[in-house]
């Protein structure tokens, strides 16, 4: 589970040095660009595109494959399920009663299924280059207000915590014989009421000490705070800020004005 | 490199602290809560996977994390810590072109059932209203993303709503109604 | 009734052959380690930080299960069995009692354990009642657990867990947090259940506890055993206790350095002090 929470790879490559709010704005361009293409090729291409990207954040095979793993499962399901909802088109390739497999709902289900890998894989350019401290600070910069930026960065901070202790949890009620994948579902859901409430009491003790060490640190005390670290535009960031909206806005422009079949 | 290191910099004038414009921020033990609530339910989102043997799938008790922060802590704190912590529970284990929709579908779920739980004087049936209401919107909204925005296709749709959506409202709402009731009896909740 | 488990030492509770474990980020916790405990003994297992004695007392109970070696629990082979039938035999009780409990009432924490293994409500309720008592706690049967404090509810988990009479009990760090005369009480009882013919694991990095309360110590570091051998043995041979960052209880170094003078240097208690000198110098 170790590896699990924390995505971000500690690596001196250009994707790393980019300034997070660039990086957050190519996710959130690519994203659309992936929503307006409906073509198969355009979209293919976007996929190697991304892909190509994350080979650039030298992330670890491990982590890689942690996040590509769930997205490959549903790339298959998609694929493999919309031809049976989807009774459109001719020619029909089988047919079993009143359920009939044609020709153009398989690639419709084909390109859908990209479109997903697309949208799902262009996160982890994101969250395999930058520090989750880098990313609160972004959102902060972009306008998120401070003290919910502030809420974040603790929310962040303690996933990987409250992950060791409910697994601590998990043991501690396993060594009084209770049995989590044994039983029904409903019996193994109610299994768990014994993790989570101790969760719970955990978390609000962990709330009540933490709001007296952000009163013991003058938090709120003035509106004007300043940083220590500010995030600056450079201008190689700038540039790939460009790169990124032409990206969007060329395919965008032909699809929308002059009408190309992208 | 994207900060800037240098330590001095020049002075800047800054007012004494009680001439100095106090900030409006919320307090600090809401901030601290909604962080803690926030990470508890993607914690236990990523963690407590359980597998649903009917279609091979897998659900997670998040679901009774976003319940529980409704009804105790009111519809704010539902739909702020239940949204984001489903949002980055989405991120961290591979879904994340789900996170938006998740962050709307939970974040609605959270509302809905905070405010109609407060209903009516915060009675026992309010609460069950309450996750009815919001359970059901969470899944409508999830399935209505899936066909109209993600273009999954029906059946897709369809067996994640069967398979995976309703039995975690179902199991996600009654172990949040559970917790909720306990820890009102049995703690000093901080407040 | 809870049935007495038998005193007799020469019966083999937990028997580790060449155990090794290897946690999934590939971080090597164990190697080689080969142990035997006997019914009746009171064992502690020392060493620093990160040193394997969670992973080893784990191991014990099924919570993690050896990457090589085997492990045989009252003569039957651990791997076949799960969690839920070794903790029949060997108890774990977790070092932070928040960690687990969750129920409204003492009574019902204790049952909890019984009541996962499928025993009757009559019988988990006999065993709730005594083992309440053995830890000395059973005007609290009623209590919210919550509501209890820190030495209180480091008894409840001991009894929840001694409701489901283990023959071996691992308690892992019981007195951590624990004022000296909490502790010194919580130790007495957990003698008792020793005296009553139970093995009794603990886990700790203090010495002073170890000094005064086992009678075996085995001396983790790095993954392996360094040292297993009785108390005594163990502190005066101080280069392996340095080698495990431990330190000896304060009046055993003090023996150790004025050793010259012709006293013992393997003393473990004050009172052995005490009476190493007025053995040497005849005086009170």
């Amino acid at each position: 589970m170790k590896g699990v929470f924390d995505l971000y790879t500690a690596r001196d490559t250009f994707l790393h040095r980019l300034d997070p709010r660039v990086k957050i704005l190519a996710v959130l361009f690519l994203s659309l660009l992936g929503f307006i293409m409906t073509n198969l090729i355009p979209l293919f291409t976007l996929l190697c595109f991304i892909i190509l990207l994350l080979y650039l954040t030298r992330s670890t095979f491990s982590k890689a494959y942690f996040a590509l793993k769930f997205v490959l499962r549903l790339m298959v399901l998609i694929t493999v399920l919309w031809p049976l909802f989807d009774q459109s088109g001719t020619p029909v390739l089988a047919a079993l009663g009143p359920i009939k497999i044609t020709e153009p709902a398989i690639w419709r289900g084909l390109t859908s299924a990209i479109r997903i890998g697309c949208l799902a894989t262009v996160w982890y350019i994101l969250m395999f280059t930058t520090t989750q401290r880098d990313l609160v600070r972004a959102l902060v910069k972009m306008g998120l207000r401070y003290d919910f930026g502030l809420a974040l960065a603790i929310s962040l901070r303690f996933i990987p915590t409250f992950g060791f202790t409910i697994e601590s949890i998990k043991d501690a009620q396993r060594a009084r014989g209770l049995e989590f994948d044994k039983g029904s579902i409903i019996r193994r859901s109610k299994n768990y009421i014994a993790v989570l409430i101790p969760a719970v009491v955990y978390a609000l003790r962990t709330a009540e000490t933490l709001s007296l060490s952000l009163q013991s640190r003058a938090y709120g005390a003035r509106k004007d705070r300043t940083y220590m670290r500010e995030i600056r535009m450079r201008s190689s960031d700038l540039v790939s800020l460009v790169i990124v909206v032409l990206l969007f806005a060329i395919p965008a422009v032909a699809k929308f004005v002059f009408g190309a079949a992208i | 490199m994207t900060e800037d290191h240098s330590q001095g910099g020049p002075p800047v004038a800054q007012p004494p602290l009680a001439q100095a414009p106090q900030a409006n921020f919320v307090s600090p033990k809401t901030v601290a809560i909604y962080g803690v609530l926030t990470a508890l339910t993607a914690a236990i989102t990523i963690i407590t996977v359980i597998p649903f043997p009917p279609t091979k799938g897998y659900f997670n008790l998040g679901e009774a994390m976003v319940f529980f922060s409704a009804l105790i802590f009111g519809w704010r704190a539902g739909a702020i810590c239940g949204g984001v912590g489903s949002a980055i529970a989405d991120v961290i284990i591979g879904y994340g072109y789900f996170a938006p929709i998740t962050l709307t579908a939970k974040g609605v779920e959270g509302l809905v059932t905070g405010t109609i739980a407060r209903l009516n004087g915060g009675k026992k049936w309010s609460s069950v209203l309450g996750i009815f209401c919001g359970g059901s919107c969470m899944v409508s909204i999830y399935f209505l993303a899936e066909v109209i925005i993600l273009d999954t296709g029906i059946g897709y749709a369809l067996s994640e709503m069967l398979t995976v959506n309703i039995p975690q409202v179902a199991i996600g709402g009654t172990l949040g109604f559970v917790l909720a009731h306990y820890v009102r009896k049995s703690i000093r909740l901080p407040k | 009734m809870i049935p007495k488990p038998g005193a007799d030492r020469s019966k083999r509770m937990i028997e580790m052959d060449n155990v090794g474990f290897t946690y999934e980020a590939g971080v090597e916790a164990l190697r080689s380690v080969s142990l035997k405990i006997s019914s009746g003994e009171f064992l502690a297992i020392v060493g620093g930080n990160g040193s394997g004695k969670t992973t080893l007392a784990k191991l014990m109970n099924g919570l993690l299960r050896p990457s090589s070696g085997s492990i045989k629990i009252s003569g039957a082979p651990a791997e076949s069995q799960s969690i839920a039938e070794l903790s029949k035999t060997v108890g774990y009780c977790f070092q932070n009692p928040d960690h687990q409990l969750f129920c409204t009432s003492v009574e019902d924490e204790v049952m909890f354990g019984p009541k996962n293994l499928g025993i009757g409500l009559e019988e988990s309720r006999e065993r709730m009642e005594r083992a309440l008592s053995l830890m000395g706690i059973f005007s609290l049967k009623t209590m919210s657990p919550f509501s209890l404090s820190l030495s209180e509810r480091r008894r409840v988990t001991i009894a929840s867990i001694l409701a489901m009479t283990p023959q071996v009990m691992i308690l892992d760090e019981p007195t951590t947090g624990l004022d000296a005369d909490e502790s010194s009480e919580l130790m007495a009882l957990i003698r008792k259940l020793n005296a009553d013919g139970r093995t009794i694991i603990l886990i700790t990095h203090e010495m002073k506890l170890v000094a005064e309360h086992a009678d075996r110590v085995i001396i983790l570091s790095d993954g392996h055993i360094l040292l297993d051998s009785d108390v005594r043995g163990a502190f005066s041979d101080l280069e392996i206790l340095k080698a495990s960052r431990l330190l000896p209880p304060p009046v055993t170094l003090l023996a150790s350095r004025i050793s010259s003078i012709g006293i013992s240097r393997d003393l473990l208690t004050s009172d052995e002090f005490v009476f190493e000198l007025s053995r040497r110098y005849g005086s009170r």
